[in-house]
C-alpha cells in the first residue's frame, strides 16, 4: 500500500496536510479536534480558514462528541470536507450513512490506530496537558496509558476499518497509509517520501493482547448484571435523562419513541398497577427504556463510549451495550461500521437463515 | 398555627409513620415518596398504596436523582383519575409541580402536595461514588450541624425557598431540636388531613418561624454572593463561552429540568436544524464553527423559554457531565427575569404565567431609542 | 468602521408597520439598503427562538415592529409580543449580550415618516456598534 513517511510527529504532519488541503482548495472545510486557547478547553471544530489550523489537534485523545454524529448532517452539504475521525467515530458515521443520515460522497476520512481517549472529566479538570505527552509515548510503544476510559481499554476495533487515510505511529516512526483513490488524489503534491508499507502488524498484535484481556475483564464484571434483578441493580439509579441516547451516534431518531406519547399512561394504568403490586416507580419504564434501546440499536453499537461519559450517575452503559451488541450483531455476522455497503441486519433477511430460533 | 407530630428517635422515621398512618386510615389512596434503589447508591420515587411498603421508604432522601415534579408529571399528565395521592417532596419540587400545573402538565386536583424544611441535598455524583458518606453528611445537614459548602449541592447552599412553600401540608422541623415536627396546613386539603387524623392545629409556631428566618438570612447572603460571582463570569459572548466552554451539547440539563416539559425540544426539532449547506456557508463566513453546533443558542434559548418558571432546584447542574455551573447561571437569569415581571415561580397565589397574561399599561419603557418616544401621527387617533 | 455593512432584519407586522414601509417607499423616503424586511402577520408571531436564531445565523441587529398597543389587528397580539420581547431583552441584558441590537417599535400604517426615522436611526446605531460578536465567533 502506498504510504507517506511523516517527518514530524503525527499531529503536526496531519495538521499540515489539513492546512494543505484547505489552502489548495481541495476541501472546503476540515473537521478536527482543536484547542480553544481562550477557555483552555477543546472542542470539535469545523474549520474553513487555513489560519485556524494552528489550533487543530487532530489526535487529541478526548471525545467531546462522537465526531461521526457531529459530521452527519454537514456531510450532506455537497461541499468537500476532510474529517479526522477516531475509528469508532468513523464506524458510527458509517452506520449513520446506512440510515441516510450522512454521505461519503464529498468526504475524505482520516483516521488512526487509536490508543483510546481519556474520560471527559480529564478535560474538565485541565489534566489533559500533563497526560498527553505520556500518552503519545506509551501508545507509540503499544502500551496502554493510564486513566483511559473503560470502553477504550477494552476496545478491539482500534484499527480504522474504512478510512481513506489511516495513520500509524510506532517507535520507528509515523506513516500515513493511503487506502483509496481519493486519498491518492487529495494528497498529490503534499510533501513527503512515498513508500510501500502497511501498519506494523506486531504493534497491532501487542495492542490487541492488552485490549482483549481488558475486554474479558470488563464483560466478566458485567456478568452479575444479567437477569431482571441484575438489570434493576445496574439501572436502578438511572435518572431517566436519556443523555445516553442523545449522544449515541446510532440513535438518530429526532423524537425517541420512549419520549413520545406512546409512553404516557393514563390513570387506570397506575390504578391497576397499584392494585396488582402495591407500589410503582415514577416515572415508570426505567428498565424498559434501556431494553428498548438495546433492541433498537445494539447490533449497530460501535462501542464509542459516549453514553457512559455523559451518564450523570456513572452507570457503565457502554459496557452493557457493547457486550449485548457483540452478541446481537454476531447473530447476523454483522460488524457495525465495517463497510457502508453492508446492509443493516434488520433491514434484510435470507430465507434459509436462523432456522428454529425458538 | 400547626399540629404537632412527636418524634421518637428519628425525624425521617416519624414522618414515615405519619405517611403510613394516613394510608392505613384510607385518608389517601397512595403516597409518593423516595425509596432507596436495590443497589443502595441512589433513591427513586415510588408511589405506594400498600402501607407496609412505606417501612422501606425514606421520607427525606439525601439526594434528588429525579426532580419530584417530573414524577408527578408522569402520573397526571394524561389527566386525573380517582386515586388521591399525597406526595412528600422538597420545597423546590413542590414549586416545580405548581409551575407545571400552571403549564397544564400536572393535575393537582387529587394530589396533596406536602413539603418539609429542606436542609439541602447531596450532589448526585458524590453520593453515587460513596453512598454511606453521603448519608452521614445528610444526617448532619438535617441535624443543623455545620458542613462545608463544597459538599452540598451548590444550588442548595444559595436556596432561599427551603421552607414553607405553597404546599397543602408542610412538615416544619427547623429549630425544634429534632423532638417534634410541626404539621402546618397550607390549604383546605392539608387541613382535611389533619382533621381526619384528629390532630388539632393549635400550636403556635414562633420558635420554628424564628429558626427559618435566621436560616433564610444566611441563605440570602450566600445567594447574593453567588449571583454576584455568576454575573461577573457570564458577561458577554466571551463570558458565555467561558462558562459553557466544556459543554458537549448532551442536553442532560434540559432533560433533568422539571420545567422543560416539551416532548420534543425545539432545539432538537427539524425547525431548529440549519440546512447543511447554509451551516457550511456560515462556517466559511466565520472561518470555523464548533460542533455540535448551536451550543450557546440552545442555552440562551432555554433561558428565555423557562427562566420565568425556574425554581432553582439545581437538577441541571447535577445532570451535567461537564460540571458546568448551569444551575447558578439559570438561577441568576431567572432571578432577573422573574423580578422584571414581579413573578415568583412556584407560588400558588393565583398569579398567571407572565407570558400568558398582560396588562395594557405596562412596559412602556422598553423603547428607549427614538427621542420622541411618544408616537405621533397615530393612525387611529 | 467605514467598510462595515451590517445585516439588519426587520420583522414587520403585516397590518401596520409593513404598510408603513410601503408608504415610506412610495413616498420616496430614503431607507438603508442594509435593512431587510420580513413580513409577519403579527408582532406576536415572533418568538424568542426566531430572534435568537436570527442573531446566531448572522444578523447584526433585529427590529420587531407592529401596530400600536390597542390597535392590534387581532386584538391583543402585540400585548403578548411586548411581554415576550421584554423577557428576551432582560435575558440579553442579564448576560450582557448587547441588548441594544434588538429593538421593538410600534409604527402604524399611516406613519411612513416615522418608519423611515425608526429604521434609519436603528441602522445607524448598528453601524456604530459594528459586527455582532455572535455573528463572527468561530466558537459558536
Amino acid at each position: 500500500m502506498n504510504s507517506i513517511v511523516m517527518k514530524q510527529d503525527a499531529s503536526t504532519a496531519i495538521r499540515e496536510l489539513l492546512a494543505y488541503l484547505l489552502s489548495s482548495s481541495r476541501v472546503d472545510a476540515v473537521l478536527t479536534m482543536r484547542q480553544v486557547p481562550e477557555t483552555g478547553s477543546c472542542d470539535l471544530g469545523l474549520i474553513t480558514d487555513p489560519s485556524g489550523m494552528v489550533e487543530a489537534e487532530p489526535f487529541l485523545p478526548v471525545m467531546t462528541a462522537n465526531a461521526g454524529q457531529a459530521l452527519s448532517s454537514i456531510s450532506m452539504s455537497g461541499k468537500r470536507i476532510a474529517a479526522v475521525l477516531k475509528p469508532c467515530e468513523l464506524r458510527g458515521f458509517t452506520e449513520r450513512v446506512k440510515r441516510e443520515q450522512g454521505s461519503f460522497d464529498n468526504l475524505l476520512t482520516i483516521s488512526s490506530i487509536c490508543g483510546g481517549v481519556f474520560p471527559l472529566e480529564k478535560v474538565i479538570s485541565g489534566d489533559l496537558e500533563k497526560l498527553v505527552p505520556r500518552y503519545i509515548e506509551k501508545t507509540a510503544r503499544a502500551e496502554a496509558p493510564r486513566g483511559l476510559r473503560e470502553t477504550c481499554k477494552a476496545c478491539e476495533e482500534f484499527v480504522p476499518m474504512n478510512a481513506d487515510i489511516s495513520v500509524s505511529v510506532t517507535e520507528h516512526g509515523s506513516l500515513m497509509h493511503l487506502h483509496s483513490d481519493r486519498a491518492e488524489e487529495y494528497t498529490e503534491g503534499f510533501e513527503g517520501e512515498r513508500i510501500e508499507a502497511r501498519a506494523d502488524q506486531s504493534h497491532i498484535d501487542r495492542m490487541m493482547k492488552s485490549r482483549s484481556a481488558a475486554k474479558g475483564k470488563l464483560f466478566q464484571s458485567l456478568e452479575k448484571s444479567s437477569g431482571l434483578d441484575g438489570l434493576v441493580d445496574l439501572f436502578g439509579k438511572c435518572v431517566g435523562c436519556h443523555g445516553c441516547s442523545r449522544v449515541c451516534p446510532i440513535c438518530y431518531c429526532q423524537h425517541c419513541d420512549f419520549e413520545s406519547i406512546n409512553f404516557d399512561y393514563n390513570q387506570p394504568y397506575f390504578q391497576e398497577s397499584l392494585e396488582a403490586r402495591g407500589a410503582l416507580r415514577l416515572p415508570p419504564d426505567t428498565i424498559l427504556f434501556q431494553l428498548g434501546r438495546l433492541t433498537h440499536m445494539s447490533f449497530s453499537c460501535v462501542g464509542c463510549g459516549m453514553c457512559s461519559d455523559v451518564c450523570p450517575v456513572s452507570i457503565p452503559v457502554a459496557g452493557i451495550f457493547k457486550k449485548t451488541g457483540e452478541r446481537t450483531a454476531g447473530l447476523f455476522d454483522y460488524v457495525p461500521g465495517r463497510d457502508s455497503e453492508e446492509p443493516i441486519p434488520v433491514m434484510v433477511f435470507k430465507e434459509e437463515e436462523l432456522g428454529d430460533i425458538g | 398555627m400547626a399540629a404537632v407530630l412527636p418524634v421518637g428517635s428519628d425525624l425521617s422515621g416519624a414522618m414515615n409513620r405519619f405517611l403510613k398512618t394516613i394510608l392505613e386510615k384510607d385518608i389517601v389512596d397512595a403516597v409518593l415518596m423516595p425509596m432507596k434503589v436495590p443497589s443502595g447508591d441512589s433513591f427513586a420515587w415510588i408511589i405506594m398504596s400498600d402501607s407496609s411498603i412505606v417501612d422501606d421508604a425514606e421520607a427525606m432522601a439525601p439526594v434528588m436523582p429525579v426532580q419530584g415534579a417530573r414524577a408527578l408529571r408522569s402520573l397526571t399528565r394524561k389527566g386525573e383519575g380517582s386515586i388521591r395521592v399525597l406526595a412528600l417532596m422538597r420545597p423546590c419540587e413542590i414549586r416545580a409541580a405548581i409551575e407545571l400545573s400552571k403549564l397544564g402538565q400536572v393535575k393537582t386536583e387529587n394530589l396533596i402536595l406536602a413539603a418539609y424544611d429542606c436542609p439541602g441535598a447531596v450532589p448526585m455524583d458524590s453520593f453515587v461514588s460513596d453512598p454511606s458518606s453521603g448519608e452521614d453528611l445528610f444526617r448532619k445537614m438535617l441535624a443543623g450541624e455545620d458542613v462545608s459548602a463544597g459538599e452540598v449541592k451548590p444550588s442548595c447552599t444559595s436556596c432561599v425557598e427551603f421552607s414553607m412553600t405553597d404546599a397543602d401540608l408542610h412538615f416544619g422541623h427547623f429549630g425544634l431540636g429534632g423532638t417534634e415536627v410541626l404539621l402546618i396546613p397550607g390549604s383546605p386539603k392539608g387541613m382535611e388531613i389533619l382533621e381526619a387524623l384528629e390532630l388539632p392545629a393549635d400550636r403556635e409556631t414562633s420558635i420554628w418561624d424564628e429558626a427559618v428566618r435566621k436560616r433564610r438570612e444566611k441563605q440570602v447572603a450566600s445567594r447574593d454572593a453567588a449571583f454576584e460571582e455568576t454575573g461577573e463570569n457570564i458577561r458577554g459572548v466571551q463570558g458565555m463561552l467561558n462558562v459553557f466552554a466544556d459543554c458537549i451539547s448532551c442536553r442532560n440539563c434540559r432533560a433533568a429540568c422539571p420545567i422543560c416539559y416539551c416532548r420534543l425540544c425545539h432545539f432538537e426539532s427539524e425547525t431548529a436544524k440549519q440546512d447543511p449547506n447554509s451551516r457550511l456557508d456560515s462556517a466559511v463566513t466565520r472561518g470555523g464553527i464548533s460542533l455540535p453546533a448551536d451550543r450557546m443558542l440552545f442555552h440562551t434559548g432555554r433561558m428565555t423559554h423557562m427562566s420565568l418558571s425556574c425554581v432553582s432546584c439545581g437538577q441541571c447542574s447535577d445532570a451535567c457531565p461537564a460540571d458546568i455551573p448551569v444551575a447558578q447561571v439559570f438561577s441568576f437569569v431567572a432571578d432577573r427575569t422573574q423580578k422584571a415581571f414581579e413573578y415568583s415561580a412556584g407560588r400558588n397565589d393565583g398569579d398567571p404565567l407572565p407570558l400568558r397574561s398582560f396588562m395594557k399599561s405596562e412596559l412602556s419603557g422598553i423603547h428607549e431609542m427614538v427621542s420622541d418616544a411618544e408616537p405621533g401621527g397615530h393612525a387611529h387617533e | 468602521m467605514p467598510d462595515f455593512h451590517p445585516r439588519i432584519i426587520g420583522f414587520l407586522c403585516n397590518w401596520c408597520t409593513y404598510a408603513a414601509a410601503d408608504l415610506a417607499g412610495s413616498s420616496k423616503l430614503e431607507l438603508p439598503p442594509e435593512f431587510t424586511v420580513i413580513r409577519v402577520m403579527c408582532s406576536s408571531r415572533i418568538d424568542h427562538n426566531l430572534i435568537l436564531s436570527t442573531f446566531y445565523r448572522g444578523a447584526d441587529g433585529i427590529l420587531v415592529a407592529g401596530c400600536h398597543p390597542g390597535d392590534c389587528h387581532y386584538g391583543e397580539g402585540n400585548y403578548y409580543a411586548r411581554r415576550r420581547f421584554a423577557l428576551l431583552k432582560k435575558v440579553m441584558e442579564t448576560l450582557d449580550l448587547e441588548p441594544e441590537r434588538l429593538e421593538l417599535r410600534w409604527v402604524s400604517a399611516a406613519e411612513g415618516n416615522r418608519y423611515a426615522e425608526v429604521v434609519n436611526e436603528f441602522t445607524d446605531r448598528i453601524r456604530k456598534l459594528g459586527p455582532s460578536p455572535i455573528r463572527t465567533s468561530t466558537r459558536l
